[in-house]
């Protein structure tokens, strides 16, 4: 990390520490706002930090490890992509994983689900029926309010005529993305709370963690925890590079299933206690499990990842994986933005 | 915190990250240098049993160890005085992962390439350095390593074959087991008992043993699928000189524990099954089976993300680091992945194991050798057991 993503953490860390799983819109947005985290990915001639997907992979990632049950990371990148489309912005925007309809001359005619926080968002980007992606003011919309597992607000949106913006961009792949680096978070504080459980758990007259099937299968737990950390890091260099489509898709099918492992092992090793609401391990794996579904299955990923490696042949496979970690990291951060891919 | 980073801010307030990266920057000539080799496998690999294109840095052809000697890709970071070339560790790396990918005979050099060279390197004397290091980079001169006895496989510090003074000289008696290549190699780097009495990882020293020392016997010890790759190797009054100790007497353990990371993070940690995958996505393109498409893009998930780890471990050597804990876990899951993959191809796909289809021939071969990769260089258990004292477990 250089020094401005050093500063991005510390603050980050210390804000949604002290947020957690128990924040409210009502009660804490102001904060987030007031930190300016919202314009993490606008310019700074746009009053943003100025920030890249590298910088949003540190905050996204916290915020997972925190469970902030707040809208942060979705308004992240819809400011940057209202930004990008020049869409006039009161209050906080928010992304959608789906929409069904016609979306023509301008207009959307139909129903945008997955819009997390949509019923408290001022507006919307979704997935195009037809590919690529629209702006809509939730304004437009009736809201029926729905929430995944984990009580996230995922509501439905429905829309008739709404006047609608145009993006170029992938969203599918950015809320992937964004899904596969909260979820880096949530795997690393679910580990953290094993540990420390077994750690102090004492039975049969020694500490849980000295039992070897409980050390093994935390291992395993690390294991897939570091997986989804390296991948999650890996795809925001690639969303920096603008060349996104390949690591997108590798990204969000391993942190789901190091979702699926992960989870499992931090339940089993935390015994009943881990079971119960009062302890704070289900905001984080509800979290996991919901994020495992949101933005594409490990199935969905592995039907585009495997189209793109047998379209280019297995002559190019090994060449293909190579070339893509040969463009060198930027130093600074650069911010070639989700509407400038190739 | 058990397993922060010191020095990583995102952990200062008892953050836990599993795996530290550091960006790097890949040698800017990397891709001259893969087009480098890749001439050199066009022009040197010949079509012949594909099968040995499986797990192939322990498939041994010296006469392609010689002739990727003379094009300079053996040694790449040794010191040229030593016929070395003076290039950086990630472009070794490159030139390792190249090979690997396509599945190139290079198990013959690999062990002198990968650990005797850089041990002579640091713990050698001038003249070992000079007798032995340029026969290694040009590919003629090969390594084992003689670590495990039959009482000592994972509980290595269990060592029992003995290193007794003799004048000025050594006196080794004893056995090593599991030996690979001993039967075709020139040194054997040997882990001894060179105190007597001492107990555990104390008392223990390295030495470089020429294999065509008087008193040593190699017999074969032939694997399941019929082929000869490791050995017994027995020890009896062999007389050494001075010079063949390493580095410091009684230092044997840490310094052959010094190393691991680098022989635990390697690309053949998770290449080892990669001619398969590559097979299984022609396969799919060919067919259009939506299974088959599916896993190989299962496969290249998991392959791209182990790349990037072990990338991030050699990158962080490359700066002077030694991060132990996180090439211990490379090699966990790349382990786990190479021996995945067989057993998933032979889930989704039909495939006849008595045809010369290549995608069941590199199959059958690799659902055979494939148990192997989860015991050599230290078994799933020894490793699990380090992550977990890594998580402050123990």
């Amino acid at each position: 990390m250089n020094e401005q993503q050093t500063m991005l953490a510390d603050m980050a860390s210390a804000l949604f520490g002290d947020l957690s799983h128990g924040a409210t819109l009502a009660a804490d947005w102001g904060r987030i706002e007031d930190m300016g985290f919202t314009g993490l990915l606008l310019d700074e001639e746009s009053g943003g930090f100025g920030g890249g997907w590298a910088d949003a992979a540190i905050l996204f990632r916290l915020a997972g490890y925190h469970a902030v049950s707040l809208p942060l990371v979705e308004a992240v990148v819809a400011a940057r992509l209202a930004n990008d489309a020049g869409f006039a912005q009161h209050g906080f925007g928010t992304i959608a994983e789906k929409a069904e309809g016609q979306f023509e001359q301008g207009r959307f005619t139909g129903v945008v689900r997955g819009a997390a926080w949509g019923r408290n968002a001022a507006f919307v980007a979704a997935p195009a029926p037809g590919g690529g992606a629209m702006l809509l003011s939730v304004g437009d919309a009736k809201v029926e309010e729905r929430e995944n597992p984990a009580g996230e607000p995922r509501d439905i949106l429905h829309f008739s005529g709404a006047p609608a913006a145009t993006l170029t961009v992938d969203l599918f792949a950015l809320g992937a993305a964004a899904r596969s680096m909260q979820a880096a978070g949530a795997l690393d504080a679910a580990l953290a709370l094993a540990v420390g459980y077994v750690n102090d758990r004492k039975q049969f007259g020694k500490p849980l963690g000295k039992l070897q099937a409980v050390q093994q299968a935390l291992a395993v737990f690390a294991c897939e925890a570091a997986a989804a950390n390296i991948a999650a890091t890996a795809v925001a260099q690639a969303l920096d590079r603008g060349d996104f489509d390949y690591e997108v898709a590798a990204a969000k099918i391993r942190t789901n299933i190091a979702a699926g492992i992960g989870t499992a092992v931090a339940h089993q090793a935390h015994g009943a206690i881990g079971f119960t609401h009062e302890y704070g391990l289900h905001p984080l794996t509800r979290r996991l499990w919901s994020w495992r579904s949101e933005f594409g299955s490990e199935q969905h990923w592995s039907m585009i990842l495997g189209h793109h490696v047998t379209t280019a042949g297995a002559d190019h496979y090994w060449a293909d994986m190579a070339r893509r970690s040969d463009a060198t990291t930027p130093s600074s951060p650069g911010c070639a933005g989700p509407g400038e891919q190739a | 915190m058990p397993f922060g980073h010191a020095g990583n801010p995102a952990n200062r307030d008892g953050l836990v990250q599993t795996f530290t990266f550091k960006p790097f920057d890949m040698p800017a000539n990397a891709a001259a240098l893969r087009e480098q080799v890749r001439a050199f496998i066009r022009d040197n690999m010949t079509d012949g049993d594909i099968a040995r294109r499986a797990n192939c840095w322990q498939v041994n052809d010296p006469d392609f160890s010689r002739a990727l000697g003379k094009a300079g890709l053996i040694g790449l970071s040794l010191p040229r005085q030593y016929g070395g070339h003076d290039r950086s560790a990630l472009e070794r790396y490159i030139v390792l992962e190249e090979l690997l990918s396509v599945g190139a005979p290079v198990g013959a050099h690999w062990i002198a390439d990968r650990q005797t060279a850089p041990l002579l390197l640091r713990y050698g004397t001038e003249e070992q350095r000079r007798r032995w290091i340029p026969g290694i980079a040009a590919g003629e001169v090969y390594g084992c390593i003689g670590l495990s006895e039959p009482n000592a496989g994972s509980d290595l510090a269990s060592v029992r074959s003995s290193a007794r003074r003799d004048g000025d000289g050594w006196v080794l008696n004893g056995q090593k087991i599991w030996t690979t290549n001993a039967h075709i190699a020139h040194i054997m780097i040997g882990l001894f008992r060179s105190e007597e009495g001492s107990e555990r990882n104390a008392g223990l020293s390295q030495f470089l043993i020429p294999l065509d020392t008087p008193g040593i016997t190699i017999r074969p010890i032939i694997n399941l699928t019929g082929e000869h790759d490791f050995n017994e190797v027995f020890f009896d009054d062999v007389k050494l000189p001075a010079d063949a100790l390493i580095g410091e007497e009684g230092q044997g353990w840490a310094q052959a524990t010094a190393e691991l990371s680098l022989e635990r993070s390697g690309p053949e940690r998770y290449l080892s099954s990669m001619v398969l995958v590559t097979e299984l996505v022609r396969h799919a393109a060919k067919g259009g089976d939506p299974a088959a498409i599916a896993l190989a893009g299962r496969f290249t998930s998991e392959a791209w993300t182990l790349r990037q780890m072990s990338l991030a471990v050699a990158g962080r050597m490359a700066m002077g680091e030694d991060p132990a804990l996180e090439a211990t876990i490379v090699k966990d899951l790349g382990n786990s992945f190479e021996q995945a993959v067989p057993q998933l191809v032979q889930q989704v796909i039909d495939l006849d194991l008595s045809s010369d289809d290549p995608l069941a021939l590199l199959a059958a071969q690799l659902l055979q050798v494939s148990p192997s990769f989860s015991l050599r260089g230290g078994t799933r258990e020894i490793l699990r057991g380090i992550v977990a004292r890594g998580l402050g477990l123990r």
